[in-house]
């Protein structure tokens, strides 16, 4: 017994020690990681721009974006100038103020405290900068050009944040004067159509979804009820299907299949005629009609959205 | 408790940055915050489907008819036996569209949805120089306006409903998930006859009723049929000799082989799933037990001991196990035990008597005849559960499964004095009741398996 007990202890021990320890160090890594990764935190601030419409569910978010490396790639590509940037570029900020205070009234309802977050203050300043990059191109601002070649952005890109980060205090302006064209198209006009990868300040509200969410299925509900059940055990399978529509309201594309619950051992047979009648379910009641034009393709629009079928019972 | 809490800290601290990191991602398919739309909703009812005449590049007098007429029947079994599965409604014949040939490949949706097909099955018929026929079969969705399936088959002039109900395969398990089971073939005893002196012979037809023979004269009763697997020797229990026992008859030469010698009763044979033996019961000592025999004949091997009536053998479609009736408990039970005779367990407990099992090809049900206020076909799970009593004639008996083990033909009896019965079919879900349309009477249907190539 004794002899069995003992070592029981020095390995509960051990192991305690062993578990604090490598948590201490897990935990030194990730704050660390969050130290290192300043430029995720940024974000937040920046959400501004915004403008949506007050009435139906658009609603400003902070940016989810979150590392933007690419910025300094625009930069550099334009003209490798000095980092003086100072104001070049007076006109940028203008804009971005007026959204600031915009984005105080709807940001309340999203809380990403995301502003408070960041570690690191100078972070403010980047984020922005970082963003407008990427969704510059796409947008082809007045501004831009100049923009550019001021920017010096290579600097920006890498030494220029912790500049940015500086001048950020400041105000926003110095800070865009390397890329912040960029930023601004971004940030600026409205929710835009670009579905490019980066979030956009303008996302749809729970409302709003329920409320297209029960326009599709009323649509589509007729054709639903017309499906026939392929054989007994088939109800139980949930079939869940990724639709890409057109502004017109039409099939994009071929709905592809994306997952299945409650599939078992007797109904298997059935899976792929549940997955036939849930693209029928669709297919027989296209195009949809009706929907806010507004809300095609913000995030979780419904340019992309997911329908899972069930047969009843 | 101390190492908890930094644990649980570090998850929360650590958790935020992975999911930003993962977030950029390119579209990862669960998105959180995405759009969703629930839909439920559907029919337990026949799909709507349309199967017009097959068109034929060029009009050519076969044996088996103008190729015109034959790709009009082609469509007209196709059609039989789809909507005889209950799982299909076909369009009228007065709804069809008229297919040219080049259509055949090339559909014409828009007027089909219209129609009212949610499927379109089309095809071609073409004459062949040396005496075969080539049948393409297409099948397409309507809605989603594309091609489903494809097939195409060449064969003799003369067996050309074997395409129809290929074709009638393809599209049913495309459809319905299920498998195939329309081309395959029954074997069962044809009865012919007043009451008192009914001519029994052995016959064989095509699955839908069609293309039957008799395979006996009919001077001696025969009963219980079982086809092979392979499809090639047909085990049944003859009274020929007075002496009521076990023969094998070999379709491809018509020979009758005496399976079981010298034993005052041999009955009730069934093939294993590997052909290789013969389940069967014999009486000995007026103990009647089961015991099994090579199918080319040979020393047999008691299975059973018990007293009491032991009989109905019938295997599990990997041959691992065997499912019979005995009256040991005072009554006709289920029982199933292994293959050697060992573990038997009584799986039916329901009030009345069970007889007949049938092990169903998928091997999840067992299909019985149950007794007490009249006789029913029903199913149960293998281990005795989820009993469920599928038809409610007169006299319901001796359940087959179809190949795909949706559907059970059976025998039903007349009420009254003629004693007159009937194949029957019905679905697993215990609609689509159907009468064969046998040229005669029948009993004792053994439903074999798709046809080989």
């Amino acid at each position: 017994m004794t002899a069995a007990t003992a070592p029981s202890f020095d390995r509960g021990r051990a192991i305690e020690f062993g578990a604090s320890a490598a948590i201490h160090v897990a935990l030194l890594a990730g704050l660390s990681l969050v130290l290192l990764t300043p430029p995720k935190p940024p974000p937040p601030p920046a959400p501004m721009d915004v403008t949506i419409a007050d009435d139906v569910g658009l609603v400003a978010t902070a940016p989810q974006n979150v590392t933007p490396p690419a910025q300094s790639r625009a930069p550099e590509l334009g003209k490798p100038e000095d980092a003086a940037p100072a104001a070049p570029e007076p006109e940028p900020a203008p804009a971005k103020p007026a959204p600031a205070p915009k984005t105080a009234e709807p940001a309340p309802p999203k809380p990403r405290p995301a502003p408070v977050p960041p570690p690191k203050p100078t972070a403010v300043a980047k984020p922005q900068p970082q963003k407008p990059a990427p969704a510059a191109a796409p947008k082809p601002q007045p501004a831009k050009p100049q923009a550019r070649p001021a920017p010096s952005g290579a600097l920006a890109g890498i030494v220029g944040r912790s500049g940015a980060g500086t001048k950020s205090g400041a105000a926003n302006r110095t800070p865009r004067g390397s890329s912040l064209g960029g930023v601004m198209s971004g940030l600026g006009a409205t929710p835009n159509n670009s579905r490019s990868t980066t979030p956009k300040g303008a996302t749809m509200s729970a409302a709003a979804a329920m409320d297209i969410g029960q326009k599709i299925k009323q649509q589509v509900q007729p054709c639903a009820n017309r499906q026939t059940n392929p054989g007994p055990g088939a109800e139980r399978i949930r079939v869940t299907i990724r639709l890409r529509i057109n502004r017109d309201g039409t099939l994009a594309a071929r709905p592809t299949i994306e997952g299945h619950d409650g599939v078992d051992g007797d109904n298997a047979r059935y899976q792929r005629q549940v997955d036939d009648r849930a693209i029928a379910t669709f297919m027989g009641c296209q195009p949809l009609r009706g929907l806010p034009a507004e809300l095609y393709d913000v995030p979780n629009g419904w340019s992309n959205f997911l329908l899972r079928y069930k047969l009843p019972g | 408790m101390t190492l908890r809490l930094p644990l649980i800290a570090l998850a929360a601290l650590l958790a935020p940055v992975a999911h930003a990191q993962t977030q950029p991602a390119p579209t990862p398919t669960p998105t959180p915050g995405g759009l969703v739309v629930d839909v439920e909703g559907g029919i337990s009812a026949p799909m709507g489907i349309a199967i017009p005449p097959m068109p034929t590049p060029e009009v050519v007098a076969t044996a088996a008819g103008p190729t015109d007429a034959l790709g009009r029947q082609l469509a007209e079994v196709i059609t039989g036996d789809l909507k005889n599965s209950g799982l299909f409604k076909p369009l009228a014949s007065g709804q069809l569209l008229t297919v040219p040939f080049a259509e055949a490949t090339a559909p014409n949706y828009g007027g089909w949805s219209a129609a009212g097909a949610t499927a379109l099955v089309q095809g071609y018929v073409r004459a062949n120089g040396n005496g075969t026929l080539t049948v393409g079969c297409y099948l397409y969705d309507t809605a989603q306006q594309r091609e489903l399936a494809r097939q195409g088959y060449v064969l003799p002039f003369g067996e050309w409903r074997r395409a129809a109900h290929k074709c009638a395969d393809m599209v049913y398990t495309r459809l319905t998930g299920e498998g195939p089971y329309f081309d395959s073939r029954v074997v069962y005893v044809s009865e012919t006859g007043p009451k008192g002196k009914r001519v029994k012979r052995l016959a064989l037809m095509d699955q839908d009723g069609f293309n039957g023979r008799f395979l006996t004269n009919g001077q001696t009763i025969v009963l219980t049929p079982t086809l092979s697997r392979d499809q090639r020797r047909i085990a049944y229990l003859s009274y020929l000799d007075k002496k009521p026992t076990i023969y094998v008859y070999d379709i491809a030469s018509g020979r009758q082989t005496k399976l079981v010698t010298d034993v005052s009763l041999a009955f009730a044979p069934r093939f294993s799933p590997d052909g290789r033996w013969i389940l069967f019961s014999m009486a000995q000592n007026g103990n009647t037990d089961l015991y099994r025999i090579p199918a080319g004949g040979g020393q047999w091997q008691r299975l059973t001991t018990s007293p009491g009536i032991d009989t109905g053998g019938s295997y599990s479609p990997d041959g691992s196990r065997i499912v019979f009736e005995s009256d040991r408990s005072g009554a006709q039970q289920l029982y199933v035990m292994n293959a050697d005779g060992s573990n038997q367990q009584r799986i039916s407990f329901g009030n009345g008597r069970y007889a007949t099992p049938a092990w169903s090809p998928r091997g999840d049900l067992i299909a019985f005849t149950k007794i007490g206020g009249g006789f029913h076909v029903g199913i149960m799970s293998p281990s005795g559960g989820g009993e469920k009593i599928l038809t409610d004639g007169w006299q319901d008996e001796a359940p087959s499964w179809a190949p795909n083990g949706r559907v059970i033909m059976f025998f039903r009896s007349t009420e009254g004095g003629s004693g007159v019965a009937d194949l029957w079919s019905v679905d697993l879900t215990g609609v689509n009741e159907r009468r064969l349309p046998t040229p005669f009477d029948g009993s004792d249907p053994s439903w074999g398996p798709i046809r080989a190539d």
